[in-house]
Protein backbone atom coordinates (compact mmCIF):
# COMPACT_ATOMS: atom_id res chain seq x y z
CA UNK A 1 0.00 0.00 0.00
CA UNK A 2 1.41 3.38 -0.92
CA UNK A 3 -0.26 6.16 0.95
CA UNK A 4 0.48 9.75 0.00
CA UNK A 5 2.27 10.11 3.33
CA UNK A 6 4.99 7.70 2.29
CA UNK A 7 8.34 8.82 3.62
CA UNK A 8 11.55 7.30 2.29
CA UNK A 9 14.91 8.16 3.82
CA UNK A 10 18.35 6.81 2.97
CA UNK A 11 21.92 7.50 4.02
CA UNK A 12 25.32 7.09 2.40
CA UNK A 13 28.89 7.96 3.35
CA UNK A 14 29.70 10.90 1.04
CA UNK A 15 31.81 14.06 1.44
CA UNK A 16 33.43 12.43 4.47
CA UNK A 17 30.13 12.53 6.33
CA UNK A 18 26.82 10.72 6.51
CA UNK A 19 24.53 12.18 3.89
CA UNK A 20 20.83 11.46 4.26
CA UNK A 21 18.08 12.29 1.82
CA UNK A 22 14.38 12.06 2.54
CA UNK A 23 11.31 12.54 0.36
CA UNK A 24 7.67 12.40 1.42
CA UNK A 25 4.60 11.86 -0.70
CA UNK A 26 6.07 9.89 -3.60
CA UNK A 27 5.61 6.25 -4.56
CA UNK A 28 8.40 4.08 -3.19
CA UNK A 29 9.90 3.54 -6.64
CA UNK A 30 9.97 7.27 -7.46
CA UNK A 31 11.24 8.10 -4.00
CA UNK A 32 14.24 5.83 -4.54
CA UNK A 33 14.85 7.29 -8.01
CA UNK A 34 14.82 10.77 -6.53
CA UNK A 35 17.23 9.81 -3.76
CA UNK A 36 19.53 8.01 -6.24
CA UNK A 37 19.67 11.22 -8.30
CA UNK A 38 20.41 13.29 -5.20
CA UNK A 39 23.27 11.02 -4.12
CA UNK A 40 24.69 10.96 -7.66
CA UNK A 41 24.82 14.76 -7.77
CA UNK A 42 26.64 14.88 -4.42
CA UNK A 43 29.21 12.31 -5.54
CA UNK A 44 29.92 14.39 -8.67
CA UNK A 45 30.39 17.58 -6.63
CA UNK A 46 32.75 15.77 -4.29
CA UNK A 47 34.96 14.61 -7.15
CA UNK A 48 35.36 18.15 -8.48
CA UNK A 49 35.99 19.95 -5.22
CA UNK A 50 38.12 17.59 -3.17
CA UNK A 51 41.33 19.06 -1.77
CA UNK A 52 42.87 15.58 -1.54
CA UNK A 53 42.08 14.05 -4.93
CA UNK A 54 44.88 14.87 -7.37
CA UNK A 55 42.66 15.34 -10.43
CA UNK A 56 39.94 17.45 -8.80
CA UNK A 57 39.43 21.02 -10.02
CA UNK A 58 40.70 22.27 -6.67
CA UNK A 59 43.96 20.31 -6.94
CA UNK A 60 44.50 21.41 -10.55
CA UNK A 61 43.98 25.04 -9.52
CA UNK A 62 46.33 24.77 -6.56
CA UNK A 63 49.02 23.28 -8.81
CA UNK A 64 48.84 25.58 -11.79
CA UNK A 65 46.35 28.49 -11.68
CA UNK A 66 49.20 30.86 -10.70
CA UNK A 67 50.92 30.03 -14.02
CA UNK A 68 47.93 30.58 -16.27
CA UNK A 69 44.13 30.27 -16.48
CA UNK A 70 42.71 26.82 -15.63
CA UNK A 71 39.27 25.80 -16.84
CA UNK A 72 36.99 24.29 -14.19
CA UNK A 73 33.63 22.60 -14.11
CA UNK A 74 30.45 24.65 -13.97
CA UNK A 75 29.84 23.55 -10.38
CA UNK A 76 33.31 24.55 -9.20
CA UNK A 77 33.02 27.93 -10.93
CA UNK A 78 29.64 28.55 -9.26
CA UNK A 79 31.09 27.75 -5.83
CA UNK A 80 34.13 29.98 -6.43
CA UNK A 81 31.88 32.85 -7.50
CA UNK A 82 29.67 32.51 -4.43
CA UNK A 83 32.70 32.18 -2.16
CA UNK A 84 34.12 35.39 -3.63
CA UNK A 85 30.87 37.25 -3.04
CA UNK A 86 30.73 36.07 0.58
CA UNK A 87 34.39 37.01 1.11
CA UNK A 88 33.83 40.47 -0.29
CA UNK A 89 30.65 41.12 1.71
CA UNK A 90 32.26 39.90 4.94
CA UNK A 91 35.50 41.83 4.39
CA UNK A 92 37.42 38.58 4.26
CA UNK A 93 35.99 36.96 7.40
CA UNK A 94 35.26 34.07 5.06
CA UNK A 95 38.20 33.15 2.85
CA UNK A 96 38.83 29.94 0.90
CA UNK A 97 42.59 30.66 0.78
CA UNK A 98 43.21 29.75 4.43
CA UNK A 99 44.15 26.20 3.41
CA UNK A 100 47.88 26.66 4.27
CA UNK A 101 46.93 27.26 7.93
CA UNK A 102 44.88 24.05 7.92
CA UNK A 103 47.74 22.12 6.31
CA UNK A 104 50.09 23.52 8.95
CA UNK A 105 47.81 22.19 11.67
CA UNK A 106 47.66 18.78 10.04
CA UNK A 107 43.95 19.15 9.27
CA UNK A 108 44.55 18.86 5.54
CA UNK A 109 47.34 17.00 3.73
CA UNK A 110 49.96 18.97 1.79
CA UNK A 111 48.73 19.29 -1.81
CA UNK A 112 51.10 17.32 -4.01
CA UNK A 113 52.87 19.20 -6.76
CA UNK A 114 51.53 22.59 -5.65
CA UNK A 115 53.97 25.49 -5.19
CA UNK A 116 54.64 27.03 -1.80
CA UNK A 117 51.77 29.52 -1.23
CA UNK A 118 52.52 33.23 -1.06
CA UNK A 119 51.91 34.36 2.52
CA UNK A 120 50.33 37.61 1.33
CA UNK A 121 47.74 35.83 -0.82
CA UNK A 122 44.04 36.06 0.00
CA UNK A 123 40.67 35.69 -1.72
CA UNK A 124 41.26 38.84 -3.82
CA UNK A 125 44.02 37.00 -5.68
CA UNK A 126 41.53 34.61 -7.28
CA UNK A 127 40.44 35.85 -10.69
CA UNK A 128 37.29 34.42 -12.22
CA UNK A 129 37.59 34.82 -15.99
CA UNK A 130 35.00 34.28 -18.72
CA UNK A 131 34.56 30.75 -20.05
CA UNK A 132 34.92 29.20 -16.57
CA UNK A 133 38.65 29.95 -16.45
CA UNK A 134 40.27 30.71 -13.11
CA UNK A 135 43.63 32.37 -12.50
CA UNK A 136 45.55 33.06 -9.30
CA UNK A 137 47.53 36.31 -9.07
CA UNK A 138 49.98 34.62 -6.67
CA UNK A 139 50.65 31.01 -5.76
CA UNK A 140 47.98 30.06 -3.20
CA UNK A 141 46.02 27.07 -1.97
CA UNK A 142 42.26 27.04 -1.91
CA UNK A 143 40.11 24.64 0.05
CA UNK A 144 36.38 24.48 -0.62
CA UNK A 145 35.71 22.38 2.49
CA UNK A 146 33.84 25.31 4.02
CA UNK A 147 31.27 25.62 1.23
CA UNK A 148 31.30 22.49 -0.93
CA UNK A 149 29.11 20.55 1.44
CA UNK A 150 26.48 23.28 1.51
CA UNK A 151 26.61 23.57 -2.27
CA UNK A 152 26.26 19.78 -2.60
CA UNK A 153 23.16 19.91 -0.39
CA UNK A 154 21.62 22.58 -2.65
CA UNK A 155 22.33 20.54 -5.78
CA UNK A 156 20.95 17.38 -4.18
CA UNK A 157 17.81 19.26 -3.20
CA UNK A 158 17.38 20.45 -6.80
CA UNK A 159 17.63 16.81 -7.88
CA UNK A 160 14.95 15.77 -5.36
CA UNK A 161 12.62 18.63 -6.30
CA UNK A 162 12.52 17.49 -9.94
CA UNK A 163 10.42 14.59 -8.65
CA UNK A 164 7.98 17.02 -6.96
CA UNK A 165 7.82 15.48 -3.49
CA UNK A 166 5.42 16.95 -0.92
CA UNK A 167 8.31 17.48 1.45
CA UNK A 168 12.04 16.79 1.17
CA UNK A 169 15.20 17.06 3.22
CA UNK A 170 18.90 16.61 2.46
CA UNK A 171 21.31 16.49 5.38
CA UNK A 172 25.06 16.27 4.78
CA UNK A 173 26.54 15.78 8.21
CA UNK A 174 24.45 18.52 9.79
CA UNK A 175 24.36 20.96 6.86
CA UNK A 176 20.83 20.54 5.67
CA UNK A 177 18.00 21.95 3.65
CA UNK A 178 14.28 21.31 3.87
CA UNK A 179 11.69 21.98 1.19
CA UNK A 180 7.91 21.77 1.17
CA UNK A 181 5.13 23.58 2.97
CA UNK A 182 5.60 22.00 6.38
CA UNK A 183 7.98 23.21 9.04
CA UNK A 184 10.55 20.72 10.26
CA UNK A 185 12.27 20.64 13.58
CA UNK A 186 16.03 20.45 13.49
CA UNK A 187 17.68 19.66 16.79
CA UNK A 188 20.91 21.60 17.27
CA UNK A 189 23.45 19.25 18.71
CA UNK A 190 25.82 21.55 20.53
CA UNK A 191 27.36 18.64 22.37
CA UNK A 192 25.21 18.57 25.49
CA UNK A 193 21.66 18.90 26.70
CA UNK A 194 20.53 21.08 29.58
CA UNK A 195 16.92 21.99 30.19
CA UNK A 196 15.64 21.47 26.73
CA UNK A 197 16.75 20.61 23.26
CA UNK A 198 17.71 23.71 21.26
CA UNK A 199 15.73 23.37 18.08
CA UNK A 200 15.24 25.32 14.88
CA UNK A 201 11.84 25.06 13.27
CA UNK A 202 12.55 25.54 9.62
CA UNK A 203 10.33 25.87 6.55
CA UNK A 204 11.78 25.98 3.03
CA UNK A 205 15.28 26.84 4.08
CA UNK A 206 18.73 25.65 4.99
CA UNK A 207 20.71 25.42 8.17
CA UNK A 208 24.37 24.67 8.77
CA UNK A 209 26.16 24.28 12.06
CA UNK A 210 29.69 24.44 13.21
CA UNK A 211 31.28 23.63 16.52
CA UNK A 212 34.74 24.50 17.62
CA UNK A 213 36.08 22.89 20.73
CA UNK A 214 39.51 24.35 20.22
CA UNK A 215 40.60 21.87 17.55
CA UNK A 216 42.05 24.66 15.42
CA UNK A 217 39.79 23.75 12.51
CA UNK A 218 38.45 27.30 12.34
CA UNK A 219 40.92 29.87 11.23
CA UNK A 220 40.45 33.62 11.35
CA UNK A 221 41.50 34.62 7.82
CA UNK A 222 42.54 38.13 8.82
CA UNK A 223 44.95 37.21 11.57
CA UNK A 224 45.62 33.65 10.29
CA UNK A 225 45.21 32.15 13.72
CA UNK A 226 42.94 29.45 15.02
CA UNK A 227 39.76 30.72 16.60
CA UNK A 228 39.89 29.86 20.25
CA UNK A 229 36.48 30.26 21.88
CA UNK A 230 34.41 27.14 22.32
CA UNK A 231 31.50 28.20 20.23
CA UNK A 232 28.61 26.46 18.59
CA UNK A 233 27.04 28.25 15.66
CA UNK A 234 24.02 27.51 13.47
CA UNK A 235 23.17 29.70 10.49
CA UNK A 236 19.82 29.71 8.69
CA UNK A 237 19.65 30.89 5.07
CA UNK A 238 17.57 30.08 2.03
CA UNK A 239 20.49 28.20 0.43
CA UNK A 240 22.78 25.79 2.19
CA UNK A 241 25.94 27.13 0.52
CA UNK A 242 25.36 30.51 2.21
CA UNK A 243 24.49 28.91 5.55
CA UNK A 244 27.62 26.74 5.37
CA UNK A 245 29.97 29.61 4.53
CA UNK A 246 28.41 32.01 7.04
CA UNK A 247 28.95 29.61 9.96
CA UNK A 248 32.67 30.42 9.59
CA UNK A 249 31.94 34.15 9.63
CA UNK A 250 29.82 33.91 12.78
CA UNK A 251 32.42 31.62 14.36
CA UNK A 252 35.06 34.28 13.75
CA UNK A 253 33.07 37.48 14.35
CA UNK A 254 30.28 36.52 16.77
CA UNK A 255 27.72 39.31 17.34
CA UNK A 256 29.59 41.58 14.94
CA UNK A 257 28.51 39.34 12.05
CA UNK A 258 24.90 40.61 12.16
CA UNK A 259 25.29 43.10 9.26
CA UNK A 260 26.90 40.42 7.09
CA UNK A 261 24.06 38.01 7.82
CA UNK A 262 21.46 40.59 6.81
CA UNK A 263 22.99 40.92 3.33
CA UNK A 264 22.21 37.23 2.75
CA UNK A 265 18.86 37.28 4.60
CA UNK A 266 20.49 34.89 7.02
CA UNK A 267 20.09 34.52 10.73
CA UNK A 268 22.19 32.73 13.34
CA UNK A 269 22.03 31.30 16.78
CA UNK A 270 25.19 30.87 18.77
CA UNK A 271 26.18 29.28 22.04
CA UNK A 272 29.24 29.96 24.08
CA UNK A 273 30.11 28.96 27.56
CA UNK A 274 30.00 32.50 28.96
CA UNK A 275 26.72 33.74 27.52
CA UNK A 276 24.69 30.64 26.69
CA UNK A 277 22.44 30.86 23.65
CA UNK A 278 21.76 34.05 21.74
CA UNK A 279 20.41 35.05 18.36
CA UNK A 280 22.28 37.12 15.77
CA UNK A 281 20.55 39.01 12.96
CA UNK A 282 16.92 39.17 12.06
CA UNK A 283 14.83 36.06 12.10
CA UNK A 284 13.38 35.41 8.61
CA UNK B 1 11.83 30.59 4.25
CA UNK B 2 10.69 30.71 7.85
CA UNK B 3 12.67 29.89 10.99
CA UNK B 4 11.97 29.89 14.71
CA UNK B 5 14.39 29.04 17.50
CA UNK B 6 12.84 27.15 20.37
CA UNK B 7 13.78 24.91 23.25
CA UNK B 8 11.83 21.72 23.29
CA UNK B 9 11.34 20.69 26.88
CA UNK B 10 12.68 17.22 27.22
CA UNK B 11 9.50 16.00 28.89
CA UNK B 12 7.56 16.82 25.72
CA UNK B 13 9.47 14.21 23.82
CA UNK B 14 9.04 10.57 24.58
CA UNK B 15 12.63 9.52 24.67
CA UNK B 16 13.79 6.74 26.86
CA UNK B 17 17.46 7.30 26.12
CA UNK B 18 19.01 10.35 24.52
CA UNK B 19 19.56 8.53 21.28
CA UNK B 20 18.63 9.29 17.74
CA UNK B 21 18.08 6.04 15.89
CA UNK B 22 16.94 5.55 12.36
CA UNK B 23 16.30 2.51 10.26
CA UNK B 24 16.78 3.43 6.62
CA UNK B 25 16.57 0.12 4.81
CA UNK B 26 16.05 -3.56 5.54
CA UNK B 27 18.58 -6.00 4.07
CA UNK B 28 16.02 -6.99 1.41
CA UNK B 29 15.36 -3.38 0.44
CA UNK B 30 19.08 -2.70 0.10
CA UNK B 31 19.47 -5.81 -2.07
CA UNK B 32 16.71 -4.65 -4.42
CA UNK B 33 18.11 -1.14 -4.61
CA UNK B 34 21.66 -2.15 -5.42
CA UNK B 35 20.82 -5.14 -7.68
CA UNK B 36 17.32 -4.55 -9.08
CA UNK B 37 15.56 -7.74 -10.19
CA UNK B 38 18.32 -10.10 -9.04
CA UNK B 39 17.97 -13.19 -6.82
CA UNK B 40 20.21 -13.65 -3.79
CA UNK B 41 21.71 -16.86 -2.44
CA UNK B 42 22.96 -16.74 1.11
CA UNK B 43 26.59 -17.83 1.35
CA UNK B 44 27.62 -16.94 4.89
CA UNK B 45 30.97 -18.21 6.06
CA UNK B 46 33.51 -17.94 8.84
CA UNK B 47 36.83 -16.36 7.97
CA UNK B 48 39.91 -18.42 8.87
CA UNK B 49 42.71 -16.92 10.92
CA UNK B 50 44.89 -16.83 7.81
CA UNK B 51 42.18 -14.94 5.88
CA UNK B 52 41.70 -12.47 8.74
CA UNK B 53 45.43 -11.77 8.79
CA UNK B 54 45.53 -11.35 5.01
CA UNK B 55 42.54 -8.97 5.04
CA UNK B 56 44.15 -6.82 7.71
CA UNK B 57 47.40 -6.81 5.76
CA UNK B 58 45.68 -5.81 2.51
CA UNK B 59 43.28 -3.19 3.89
CA UNK B 60 45.04 -1.90 6.99
CA UNK B 61 41.79 -2.42 8.90
CA UNK B 62 41.33 -4.89 11.74
CA UNK B 63 38.70 -7.62 11.29
CA UNK B 64 36.38 -7.52 14.31
CA UNK B 65 34.05 -10.30 13.33
CA UNK B 66 35.00 -13.55 11.56
CA UNK B 67 31.41 -14.14 10.39
CA UNK B 68 31.08 -12.92 6.81
CA UNK B 69 27.51 -12.19 5.74
CA UNK B 70 27.61 -12.60 1.98
CA UNK B 71 25.03 -13.32 -0.70
CA UNK B 72 25.74 -14.45 -4.26
CA UNK B 73 23.84 -12.34 -6.76
CA UNK B 74 22.12 -14.09 -9.67
CA UNK B 75 23.21 -11.36 -12.11
CA UNK B 76 26.84 -11.74 -10.98
CA UNK B 77 28.61 -10.16 -8.04
CA UNK B 78 28.18 -10.18 -4.30
CA UNK B 79 26.05 -8.46 -1.71
CA UNK B 80 27.64 -8.05 1.74
CA UNK B 81 26.26 -6.82 5.05
CA UNK B 82 28.62 -5.73 7.78
CA UNK B 83 28.86 -3.17 10.55
CA UNK B 84 31.39 -0.73 11.90
CA UNK B 85 31.60 0.95 15.27
CA UNK B 86 30.51 4.55 14.84
CA UNK B 87 30.85 7.34 17.35
CA UNK B 88 28.23 5.89 19.66
CA UNK B 89 27.06 2.55 18.36
CA UNK B 90 27.39 0.01 15.57
CA UNK B 91 26.41 1.15 12.09
CA UNK B 92 25.18 -1.68 9.87
CA UNK B 93 25.73 -1.13 6.17
CA UNK B 94 25.41 -2.99 2.87
CA UNK B 95 27.94 -3.20 0.06
CA UNK B 96 27.23 -4.40 -3.47
CA UNK B 97 30.15 -5.61 -5.58
CA UNK B 98 29.51 -6.18 -9.28
CA UNK B 99 30.68 -9.13 -11.39
CA UNK B 100 33.90 -7.26 -12.21
CA UNK B 101 34.77 -6.68 -8.58
CA UNK B 102 33.86 -2.97 -8.58
CA UNK B 103 31.71 -1.26 -5.97
CA UNK B 104 28.12 -1.13 -7.21
CA UNK B 105 26.52 0.50 -4.21
CA UNK B 106 26.86 1.36 -0.53
CA UNK B 107 23.84 1.90 1.70
CA UNK B 108 23.70 2.65 5.42
CA UNK B 109 21.02 0.38 6.90
CA UNK B 110 20.64 1.91 10.36
CA UNK B 111 22.14 4.78 12.28
CA UNK B 112 22.17 5.54 15.97
CA UNK B 113 23.56 8.75 17.35
CA UNK B 114 23.58 9.84 20.98
CA UNK B 115 21.94 13.23 21.08
CA UNK B 116 24.03 15.63 23.06
CA UNK B 117 27.14 13.54 23.31
CA UNK B 118 27.66 14.38 26.93
CA UNK B 119 24.69 14.98 29.12
CA UNK B 120 25.72 17.64 31.57
CA UNK B 121 22.63 17.74 33.71
CA UNK B 122 22.58 14.71 35.96
CA UNK B 123 18.93 15.28 36.91
CA UNK B 124 17.99 15.25 33.30
CA UNK B 125 19.81 12.00 32.82
CA UNK B 126 18.32 10.47 35.97
CA UNK B 127 14.80 10.64 34.61
CA UNK B 128 15.74 8.10 31.97
CA UNK B 129 17.43 5.65 34.27
CA UNK B 130 15.95 2.21 33.94
CA UNK B 131 13.78 3.17 30.99
CA UNK B 132 15.76 1.50 28.29
CA UNK B 133 13.04 -0.93 27.23
CA UNK B 134 11.00 -0.37 24.10
CA UNK B 135 11.95 2.07 21.41
CA UNK B 136 15.36 3.44 22.20
CA UNK B 137 14.54 6.80 20.75
CA UNK B 138 11.67 8.82 19.57
CA UNK B 139 13.39 12.03 18.66
CA UNK B 140 12.56 10.96 15.12
CA UNK B 141 8.89 11.52 15.75
CA UNK B 142 9.16 15.15 16.80
CA UNK B 143 12.56 15.98 15.40
CA UNK B 144 13.52 14.48 12.11
CA UNK B 145 16.88 16.13 11.70
CA UNK B 146 19.94 16.98 13.69
CA UNK B 147 22.43 19.71 12.85
CA UNK B 148 25.72 19.81 14.68
CA UNK B 149 29.39 19.15 14.30
CA UNK B 150 29.96 16.79 11.41
CA UNK B 151 30.37 13.18 12.40
CA UNK B 152 32.97 11.61 10.15
CA UNK B 153 32.02 8.65 8.01
CA UNK B 154 35.63 7.47 7.88
CA UNK B 155 34.90 4.29 9.82
CA UNK B 156 32.38 3.29 7.15
CA UNK B 157 34.84 3.94 4.34
CA UNK B 158 37.41 1.91 6.30
CA UNK B 159 34.81 -0.86 6.59
CA UNK B 160 34.20 -0.75 2.83
CA UNK B 161 37.95 -1.01 2.19
CA UNK B 162 38.11 -4.03 4.53
CA UNK B 163 35.22 -5.70 2.70
CA UNK B 164 36.80 -5.05 -0.69
CA UNK B 165 39.93 -6.81 0.61
CA UNK B 166 37.73 -9.60 1.96
CA UNK B 167 36.16 -9.95 -1.46
CA UNK B 168 39.54 -10.13 -3.18
CA UNK B 169 40.95 -12.67 -0.75
CA UNK B 170 37.93 -14.84 0.02
CA UNK B 171 35.13 -14.42 -2.55
CA UNK B 172 36.58 -13.49 -5.95
CA UNK B 173 36.83 -16.34 -8.46
CA UNK B 174 40.41 -17.11 -9.29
Amino acid sequence: MQSCLQSVKRSRPLLGAFVTARVDGLSIARAHQAIDAAFASIAATHGAMSFQEAESDVSRLNRSAHIGPVRVRRETYAVLARARLISSVTAGAFDITVAPSLVERGLLPRPEGAPEPDKRADWRDIELLPGRFVRFRRPLWIDLGGVAKGYAVDRAMEALLKFAPAQACVNAGGDLRVAGGASERVALNAGYVEDGIPTMELTNGAIASSADAGSGAHVDPIICRAISPKRFVSVVASHCIDADALTKVVMARGLASAPYLSVFNAYAVMHDAARGWFEIGERP
Amino acid sequence: MRARFIFIPVAAITISTPLHAEVYLTVEEAQTLIFPGAAFTEDFRNLTNAEIAAIKEASGVKVENRRLKAWRVSSGGWFLVDQVLGKHDYIPFALGIDANGAIKGIEILEYREAYGGEIRNANWRAQFAGKHGGASLKIGKEIKNISGATISSKHVTDGVRRLMATYAIVLAER
